[in-house]
């Protein structure tokens, strides 16, 4: 796959703030990229619907919240850099927003690694940023095993597949570190359902499986059904990571 | 408990049937019935008081007159007691009332108390054993603030100026640390005890030594037992052991000592574990005691391997939590990172390891030693530095024994009402109450003292046998903690600010805490005493100041206390910590709260609420050595949140409403109180207020209309 010259004409030029808006700032983050110290940026909007959605708020009503201004962002990671290693974009989905790449060169001037959170559904922006380096690991969230029935029963949205394929494809060329990673939910996903994804991601370096969390999805029919237990997904983990060996 | 009825020659048994022509009986404390005798009066009054005989005659004579008039046939030992102390107050006689009183309590709130569990300590458990520990407590604490104390520091204490910790406790020191060389060395040879161990040839049998040691201890002091550099003492009993043995022995300890909760009123003993990964520095070249006692003809930098196994197998067990896969409450591990655990081989994947039992489980301390610092950690906090002549002793580290005999704590917030936002007199008033402190000390160090006097024959007897030449609690090297609640408040209510939200606010802050840092010293130098700032862990006494505040210094305290005050869930942020609901990021918090932790030399800890978010053990370990590195912060911990069920027994991360395995609503949750893990169901309201309030580093979004945060991880 090459990148379309009109895809990267049509990149907006000039300061990010004028176009992006980040609703959430997170300073530290154990959590989201293993072995390091980071802090999050939250986008808002998104192109999925996933009724297991847990920032739902920050998809369905971004108006509802403050912006946070780039510059009070910019200022904090300078003030931190001795103890942050790098930053996780996330969302909502971030390669919407066509200012992105922008955002990202602010933050990479300031010498911090970027962790891109995805759902690969925009293959296209997710290869320039990593042809371009502004991208140093991503993890791609895959919602279901790689047919339009299951993801779009997934995802809350019909999806074109053929571009969640064409996104695993490219990280699988291992051109920066990824992880794949699935929320399993008892509602959409059974055990058979992991092993066939983990089949189709064959050669794939992991498939990180995390548990749902029925507080606040967005569908709300989900509200408070039960997930699997943790030992389970555990047990399925390793049954799926030996697939991916296979 | 003496009856004013004296009833030592209890030859007068009334049984059904028996003839006699007294018509009043008097119900004692000692089960039995007695004939009215109006001479017992006078003999009780003669005994416990300074009075003279006259004066005991005629009050006996008027209560004689007060029963007889009032008709009843029925009277019970203490109703005398009352009456006596009636008149004595009637004649303006305080003194002699004081020292006749009678310490106890209504019936009402003994009912109460065996049917409802306590909630001043999360791990008393709710039973016979834990009642007897409460109603010895609550007379114990009626006999020290009348009998130990002088008026001043028992009226400071009720006013809630200061809080003297463990009053229940009051023949006991405070906490304690100790080495396993003892028993390693001198087997176990309790004064009370009906036979004699040697010592110990193998490891399990050092092992029970050691439970039984900390058991015994336990009864003798008030805290925590700590122990030091376990892993390393343990380590020449390990040569030759394999993998499998190894980690079973882990179990076994840590098993041990979290099942204890069959001993002093039902509580597990608060024990804590150092441990190394590296031999430290001034034990490498102590000659290593082995199985017997005997010296093994190597040092102990020769036994690491033994020791590294011992650690990683220990955290194996911390990992995989108990039988429910819940964490383990106790012992508590703490360990020691050091300068030299860096260039230490296989640190890289020790850390990794412990920050794996942080991330699932929380139980992980990190404790910084920087530079030439070496302490020994215990209790939710305290820790003992060690010095010049303690490093003397390390050679001999059976030596090592230390004790905290008190702790007493300053109610800053009112130190804050009382001086009207003038620094002059807040300075002063700091002082005043430090004075107080100070007078505690020496009376508790006083009575402590009359104690041990008594040697072999008195209550301390386990601590005062001498197996090496000196009693087992070293009077000399003791400590004395002044501790603090409430910096934050105090803070805001004398700069309008709480020190996150302001550069100059937290200046003041570490003013004030390097003003009670002086004074402490000053204080030292002029008794000869050992007096230190300690993080009081202000389990229920951050409640308590929060409640008399509200009590003595509304409406002003009702802006200044935290919590809910409708659900009566009100309390002070704990000794120098940063208000628990601010917003700031772990590396913040760890870095500002660090900056006061040099001037508590008797221990501090940055608590890093993690919630139900499970952290990646590589990201912890790398801010734990960030945290070294860039930081004087003395100690982390990460608490993680746990839902347990009751109804399925699974463990699940979070606090819920319900279990998400079986929807049961029969729930509780776990984490860390102060310093160490419990049930939430047992946590009294003032931390439930915390609980509710504590910031767990989640994101958070601001929203538009009407400013409310949206919290999502």
């Amino acid at each position: 796959m090459k990148l379309k010259k009109d895809f990267i004409a049509c990149l907006p030029r000039g300061k990010p703030e004028e176009g992006i808006k980040i609703k959430g700032f997170l300073e530290t983050s154990f959590v989201d990229w293993s072995g390091k110290v980071v802090s999050v940026l939250f986008l808002p909007g998104c192109n999925f619907r996933c009724p297991f959605c847990h920032n739902h708020s920050l998809v369905l009503n971004p108006e509802g919240y403050e912006d946070i201004p780039l510059e009070y962002i910019l200022n904090r990671l300078d003030e931190m850099r001795e103890w942050v290693d790098g930053v996780c974009i996330t969302g909502g989905e971030p390669t919407i927003h066509p200012h992105l790449p922008a955002l990202i060169k602010e933050i990479k001037s300031l010498g911090l690694l970027i962790k891109l959170d995805t759902n690969g559904s925009r293959p296209q922006v997710l290869r320039y940023l990593i042809e371009e380096g502004l991208v140093d690991f991503v993890a791609m969230d895959v919602k279901a095993p790689l047919d339009e029935v299951s993801y779009a029963k997934a995802c809350g949205v019909p999806v074109d597949v053929g571009k969640i394929k064409e996104s695993i494809t490219f990280l699988k060329s291992g051109k920066v570190g990824y992880q794949f990673r699935t929320t399993v939910v008892p509602a959409l996903h059974r055990e058979e359902d992991l092993l066939q994804l983990a089949r189709q991601l064959r050669g794939s370096s992991s498939l990180t499986l995390q548990n749902f969390n029925p507080q606040d999805p967005l569908d709300e029919g989900l509200k408070g059904t039960s997930p699997y237990s943790d030992e389970w997904l555990k047990e399925v983990e390793v049954r799926v990571t030996s697939v991916l060996r296979q | 408990m003496i009856s004013v009825v004296e009833l030592r020659k209890r030859q007068r048994e009334i049984s059904a049937g028996d003839t006699t022509d007294m018509a009043l009986f008097v119900r004692t404390s000692e089960e039995s019935i007695e004939g009215w005798d109006r001479q017992r009066i006078v003999d009780a009054l003669m005994r416990e008081t300074f009075i003279d005989p006259d004066t005991a005659e005629a009050i006996s004579r008027e209560v004689e007159e007060i029963i007889r008039s009032s008709k009843i046939n029925m009277v019970t030992a203490p109703l005398i007691r009352e009456l006596v102390d009636a008149k004595l107050i009637e004649r303006g006689l305080e003194e002699a009332r004081r020292q006749h009183t009678r310490l106890g309590m209504p019936l009402y709130d003994v009912d109460q108390l065996i049917v409802h569990p306590n909630k001043e300590n999360a791990n008393v458990p709710h039973g016979p054993e834990a009642t007897n520990l409460t109603l010895a407590e609550t007379i114990k604490k009626e006999y020290a603030l009348l009998e130990v104390f002088s008026q001043e520091v028992a009226d400071a204490h009720m006013r809630g100026d200061i809080h003297l910790h463990d009053l229940g406790f009051i023949d006991r020191p405070y906490c304690s640390g100790q080495s396993l060389e003892y028993i390693k060395k001198f087997g176990l040879n309790l004064p009370n005890s009906i036979s004699m161990a040697k010592p110990a040839k193998h490891p399990e049998v050092l092992l029970a030594h050691m439970v039984k040691f900390a058991a015994a201890l336990q009864s003798h002091f008030a805290g925590a037992i700590g122990w030091d550099a376990v892993n390393i003492f343990f380590a020449p009993y390990l040569e030759g052991m394999g993998d499998a043995e190894v980690k079973q022995l882990a179990q076994m300890l840590i098993f041990e000592f979290s099942q204890q909760a069959v001993a002093r009123g039902g509580q597990a003993i608060f024990t804590d574990l150092n441990l190394y990964w590296e031999v430290p520095k001034h034990f490498r070249d102590v000659e290593a005691i082995g199985p017997k006692g005997e010296f093994t003809g190597k040092t102990y930098k020769d036994y690491r391997t033994e020791a590294q196994r011992f650690v990683w197998a220990l955290f194996e067990v911390y990992n995989e939590g108990d039988g429910a896969g819940r964490p383990f409450f106790f012992p508590k591990p703490l360990v020691h990172i050091t300068e030299d655990f860096f260039i230490t081989p296989g640190h890289e994947k020790f850390l990794h390891h412990i920050c794996e039992t942080a991330s699932e489980k929380g139980n992980t301390y990190f404790v910084f030693d920087r530079g030439e610092t070496a302490k020994i950690s215990e209790c939710c906090r305290l820790s003992f530095k060690l010095e010049a002549s303690d490093l003397e002793d390390a050679k001999r580290p059976w030596k090592m024994r230390y004790s905290a005999l008190q702790n007493v704590t300053l109610n800053l917030p009112r130190i804050g009402y009382i001086s009207g936002r003038d620094d002059t007199r807040l300075f002063e008033n700091i002082s005043r109450f430090m004075e107080v402190a100070v007078k505690a000390h020496l009376e508790k160090k006083a009575f402590l003292e009359r104690l041990l006097s008594l040697g072999e024959e008195g209550p301390l007897a386990l601590l005062t046998m001498s197996q090496d030449g000196e009693p087992y609690l070293r009077m000399h090297r003791a400590t004395y903690l002044i501790g603090m609640v409430g910096l934050n408040e105090m803070v805001k209510i004398h700069t309008g600010q709480e020190m996150h939200s302001s550069r100059e606010a937290f200046k003041f802050g570490l003013k004030v805490i390097a003003h009670m840092k002086l004074l402490a010293d000053k204080m030292s130098k002029k008794y000869g005493m050992r007096f230190v700032l300690e993080q009081t862990p202000a389990e229920s006494t951050a409640y308590r100041f929060a409640k008399l505040d509200l009590r003595f210094h509304s409406p002003q305290a009702g802006h200044i206390v935290k919590g809910d005050i409708a659900r009566g869930e009100v309390y002070y942020t704990n000794s120098t910590y940063l208000s628990n609901a601010a917003v700031i990021n772990p590396i913040e918090r760890v870095r500002q709260e660090g900056l006061f932790h040099p001037l508590i030399e008797a221990g501090s800890l940055t608590h890093i609420w993690l919630g139900e978010a499970k952290p990646s053990p590589e990201s912890l370990a790398n801010f734990v050595t960030k945290t070294f590195m860039h930081t004087q912060n003395d100690q982390i911990a990460f608490s993680p949140e746990f839902t347990t069920c009751n109804q399925c027994a699974r463990t699940s991360r979070g606090l819920r409403e319900r279990c998400p395995y079986c929807g049961s609503e029969d729930i509780d949750g776990i984490t860390r109180i102060t310093g160490y893990f419990t049930k939430i169901s047992s946590w009294n309201k003032g931390k439930l207020g915390e609980l509710r309030d504590r910031y767990r580093n989640q994101g958070f979004m601001k929203r538009k209309a009407d400013g409310a945060e949206v919290e999502f991880t």
